[in-house]
């Protein structure tokens, strides 16, 4: 690798919904500027990990560098910095996006702009960077270029004029797309002079060399051998390795202001060299840190259980592997009087815990059983004491709380107009503060509305996606804590309180997740030998109630002849049921009503 | 019971010869509605009853076999059971394993199926083949199931000189709408005719099978039905409690303790009627569907209940040979090749657990229990104090009882170890033994 000058350095991101087509773009460009040999393309190669190619999605972000020679003749240094393409991530996708000064927004011509679009275009708008409108997939006989031109041009604001028409697939564009980043992205500022400083976007732990860590050189210069400095954990290493990603890892001896790149340095944890860290150098290290370094907090928490006990401490190993490559997860210890020892695990989001959830049981062969997803409460104690809880068994009882408060996301949906309706009921059950409601070009609308994160942690996209038959797309961000009357309902089985039943809801919604609650119960719990009452209460008042009559008559009195085999596997069945199940008290509850309740508590009410 | 030698645990007792042998003979004349067993239903049959031959024929009209003839499919599977009989006593005699030898029969069961759809002679072919290998023993207890309307008293007669010295009946309930609601093919005035031809030819030595928990079948009428079941003063009852079985037009049609089956309130309820009324009329209650008056209790099922070894023969049979419990193919073809190809068992081998759990799950359907000192020979004293800690619950709540040699129930406080038998009791235990039994299944297996 020749040493580029920064005047022609590109750095710049890629802005897509899902299925707009980002992934085979990349590829596309990779191919083009020969960086991929075709015979080594594989379909979507930036998304390497097994989850994102099935998915069609990118969760881990990626880098390539790419050699194009412009129409004015000149040899460019082309980065691209591929972004998760969810709002889960979006802390990396802000971080990916620093270390840009440009991005293609790619929007599918013959769908339009989705939610998911607009807030990473939001934050990329945010950071000042070049936006280049393409208008992908016009192969499609459905595509309407002039109509989502107009659609890009209302909601953001975005001169669309000089929108690239490109088909990823068929190849059409790509060299428009290619001059267009030449030629409208600005080179990075020229510091090279400066004191290093190095922005971290990405990590991923190796098992031979240690923490990878992804990172554009802001300021100065890097090289091989050099001792640096991560300024946010304050920790020091000496660079083993540099390199470029073209898009494989090439070695090079040094990198400079404007360039991206990667080295190892034997880092043990992701969590030691976290996305937004600034790396400077030991010996002459820059005065203040890139800004906007941030650390990751869970917003989702759920609980995790082997569902065969022997295999607790594989799941502990297995969070522990996790972690050295995903910074974001945080996870302690919990016991369950239902469900034995297990983890409960924070996420950023409802994707980074259904990634997480399947990795364990990919890639590690867990056999988890999970609880519905909670969110943190913030509780202030009459004594002025305030704390976080995610756990329902864990609320102070009423005497000693001052106030519950809760997170609360604004939530923005795009849909065809036709779904307003339905999708405002949804709002509206949720809970949902409606907030504001545009009509875009050809029938489409926004609606904005502000919910609690709790009732959009359960189903709600779900929701949202069956109630707008596919068509609606949604995206939300934190807005804070608000306070709320918010009441812990507890289950009560044949007077015993059962703490993992227990939930957090909202006053007015208490009774009817009660009823549902103590439904569900009588439905999954088996007989008894004696009558056993279910109770819903707040404190001492009970909400719903049902009971389990007892069971008059169990006895196979059959004429069987001599073959038993039949009788003996029931037995055996039964018994195999009995020691799955959890002792409430004198009574035996089967799992699955803990799972079915934990489900349905999320349900109740909408 | 238990052996008479002194305390030790009794490692064989599993290995002995089989005295017993159950023959199953698979053909009915329609398939009962509730009905899951392996059966094949045999064709040629005229219906009997419902007026002009010519007209059309009534699917519900009970019928009866072509005169002096059934169908080649009987003669030919029977031909078969010959060829089964023939290979497992040929096996018997080459083998030097204890387990296999060829011991007396005690007792021989013919079940189905529909045996009295046998002839006479077909069935003392069989009674011959297993006489001239095993010899059938003096007194042995030779039995047969028989419906009303496939026999009269002349056939009786001849199964009779055949062998046979116990029949089983079954009448099963004493309403026409019920019987034709079951799908069965005889009627109320076929089971008149059927005790009178058993007291004609005076075979003491009977019983009247009924099952409990029909549709639209209330506690009423089943009071009702088993006065009239003790009015026919038989030495000997079978009360079975419907069950609805996957795969069979009851399971399509109806849901257990749904309308119109009884609900399990009232299931439970006749199950508790039987059991005071059939011990108020002079019968013992001596295993959970089953109640006798003294000596006539049904020695063929009580070597079941007492986990002893006997032979299977026939379509779908069950034998228990050596610990080992094989269950012969339940269709015909599938059984036909099975024995063409020399009928080889292929018994799962059994584990010291699983002769525990079948010891426990056999014995506890009897009144009488299980003898302490037998289970502690078998099994070790290990086993009592597991099977003491898991019954603890269930003596308690008066499920289970331990007797002391006189047959008088313990209070629970004292141990089980220290006891002479435990026990269901009559009838709540016996009403929630799978409870009991999926426990034991539960902590010991």
């Amino acid at each position: 690798m020749t040493e580029v000058p920064v005047s022609r350095i590109r750095n710049f991101s890629i802005v897509a919904h899902i299925d707009h087509g980002k992934s085979t773009l990349a590829d596309r460009l990779l191919q083009y500027t020969g960086t991929v040999a075709d015979r080594d393309m594989k379909e979507q190669f930036l998304d390497n990990m097994e989850l994102e190619r099935e998915r069609g999605i990118t969760i881990k972000l990626q880098a390539a560098r790419m050699d194009y020679r412009a129409r004015d003749g000149r040899e460019y240094v082309i980065n691209l910095i591929d972004t998760p393409g969810h709002v889960d991530f979006s802390y990396e996708v802000s971080r990916s996006l620093v270390a840009c000064e440009g991005a293609l927004l790619v929007v599918d011509a013959s769908q339009g702009v989705e939610a998911q679009t607009l807030a990473n275009v939001y934050l990329a708008l945010e950071n000042n960077l070049e936006i280049l409108p393409v208008l992908n997939k016009i192969d499609l006989p459905g595509a309407e270029p002039e109509r989502v031109a107009a659609e890009i041009e209302e909601i953001i604001g975005l001169d669309c004029s000089e929108a690239i028409l490109a088909s990823a697939k068929e190849g059409i564009g790509i060299e428009d797309i290619l001059e267009a980043i030449v030629q409208k992205v600005p080179p990075p500022a020229d510091t090279v002079d400066k004191p290093l400083r190095a922005l971290i976007f990405d990590s991923y732990y190796d098992s031979y060399r240690g923490v990878i860590v992804y990172f554009r050189v802001m300021d100065g210069r890097i090289a091989k051998g050099d001792r640096v400095k991560l300024m946010a954990s304050g920790k020091e290493y000496e660079i083993d390795e540099l390199g470029v990603l073209a898009p494989t890892q090439v070695q090079v001896n040094e990198l400079h202001a404007g360039e991206v790149g990667y080295f190892a340095a034997s880092i043990k944890a992701v969590g030691d060299a976290r996305v937004g860290d600034t790396i400077t150098l030991a010996k002459q290290p820059a005065s203040e840190p890139w800004p906007g370094y941030a650390e990751a907090k869970p917003m989702v928490f759920c609980g995790l259980f082997p569902t065969d006990a022997a295999q607790f401490p594989d799941l502990r190993e297995a969070l522990d592997r996790l972690r050295l490559n995903d910074a974001a997860l945080s996870y302690e210890p919990e016991t369950s009087s239902a469900m034995g020892f297990g983890f409960r695990c924070g996420f950023l989001g409802l994707l980074h815990m259904e990634i997480v959830q399947e990795r364990l049981e990919r890639e590690f062969d867990l056999d988890l059983i999970t609880t519905a997803p909670s969110v943190v409460y913030r509780v202030t104690k009459i004594d002025g004491e305030v704390l976080y809880i995610d756990n329902p068994s864990a609320l102070p009882d009423p005497q000693y709380r001052e106030m519950i408060e809760e997170p609360y996301v604004k939530v923005e949906m795009i849909a065809p107009e036709n779904f307003v309706g339905t999708l405002m009921e949804l709002g509206q059950s949720r809970r949902g503060e409606f907030k504001d409601m545009r009509y875009l070009a050809q029938g489409r609308t926004t609606l904005v509305y502000e919910l609690p994160l709790a009732e959009v942690v359960t189903d709600f996209f779900d929701q949202m996606k069956s109630r707008s038959r596919g068509y609606a797309s949604m995206e939300y961000q934190l807005v804070g804590y608000r306070k709320n009357e918010l009441v812990r309902l507890d289950v009560l089985i044949n007077g015993d309180r059962v703490d993992s039943l227990a939930a957090i809801v909202h006053r007015d919604k208490a009774y009817y997740v009660g009823r549902a609650l103590v439904e569900k119960l009588k439905e999954l719990i088996p007989r008894h030998q004696f009558k056993i009452p279910i109770q819903a209460a707040i404190g001492s008042r009970v909400v719903a109630s049902e009971q389990i009559p007892a069971l008059r008559k169990d006895v196979l009195a059959k004429c069987y002849g001599g073959d038993i085999s039949r009788k003996k596997k029931l037995l055996k069945k039964q018994a195999a049921g009995k020691k799955r199940m959890k002792s409430i008290g004198t009574v035996d509850v089967p799992q699955s009503a803990f799972m079915a309740v934990l489900k349905l508590g999320s349900e109740g009410g909408s | 019971m238990g052996p008479q030698t002194a305390r030790g645990v009794d490692r064989d007792w599993w290995r002995r010869a089989a005295r017993s042998a159950y023959v199953h003979v698979p053909f009915c004349r329609r398939r009962c509605f509730y009905c899951d067993f392996p059966i094949a239903v045999v064709g040629e049959f005229r219906p009997v009853r419902g007026g002009d031959p010519s007209g059309p024929p009534d699917p519900l009209a009970p019928k009866v076999p072509l005169s002096g003839e059934n169908s080649g499919a009987i003669a030919q599977y029977v031909t078969l059971l010959g060829q089964e009989i023939e290979t497992v006593a040929a096996q018997g005699r080459s083998s030097s394993n204890a387990s296999n030898s060829l011991e007396p029969l005690e007792t021989v069961f013919f079940g189905g199926g529909t045996p009295s759809l046998l002839s006479p002679e077909q069935l003392g072919f069989i009674l011959g083949l297993l006489d001239r290998h095993w010899g059938i023993a003096a007194g042995a207890e030779v039995a047969i199931e028989m419906d009303p309307g496939t026999f009269d008293r002349a056939k009786l007669a001849d199964f009779v000189a055949a062998g046979i010295n116990r029949v089983s009946l079954g009448v099963q309930a004493f309403e026409d709408e019920l019987l034709a609601a079951c799908g069965r093919s005889h009627r109320c005035a076929d089971v008149d005719r059927a005790v009178a031809a058993i007291a004609a030819v005076d075979l003491n030595n009977w019983s009247l099978d009924l099952i409990a928990g029909l549709p639209h079948q209330t506690i009423e009428r089943w009071r009702w039905g088993l006065e009239r079941a003790i009015a026919l003063g038989p030495p000997h009852l079978s009360v079975y409690d419907l069950t609805v079985e996957p795969g069979t037009p009851f399971g399509k049609w109806y849901e257990a303790g749904c309308a119109p089956l009884p609900s399990d309130r009232a299931t439970a309820e006749m199950y508790r009627c039987a059991s005071e009324v059939l011990r108020g009329a002079g019968y013992h209650h001596y295993e959970i569907s089953n109640y006798a008056r003294s000596g006539f209790e049904c020695r063929h099922n009580r070597v079941y209940w007492h986990n002893r070894p006997y032979y299977g023969f026939g379509m779908g049979a069950a034998s228990h040979l050596g610990g080992g419990r094989f269950t012969r193919p339940r269709n015909r073809a599938a059984y036909g090749d099975w024995v063409a190809g020399g009928c080889a068992i292929a018994a799962d081998p059994t584990t010291e657990t699983d002769r525990l759990l079948e010891t426990l799950m056999l014995g506890l359907r009897l009144a009488a229990g299980l003898s302490v000192a037998t289970l502690r020979d078998r099994f070790g004293p290990a086993a009592i104090a597991a099977i003491e800690t898991v019954l603890k619950p269930h003596r308690d709540r008066g499920l289970v009882v331990a007797l002391d040699d006189r047959g008088t129930a313990l209070d629970p406080t004292i141990a089980l170890g220290d006891s002479d038998r435990i026990a269901l009791t009559d009838p709540e235990g016996f009403l929630l033994s799978n409870q009991v039994l999926s426990d034991c299944f539960e902590a010991l297996g």
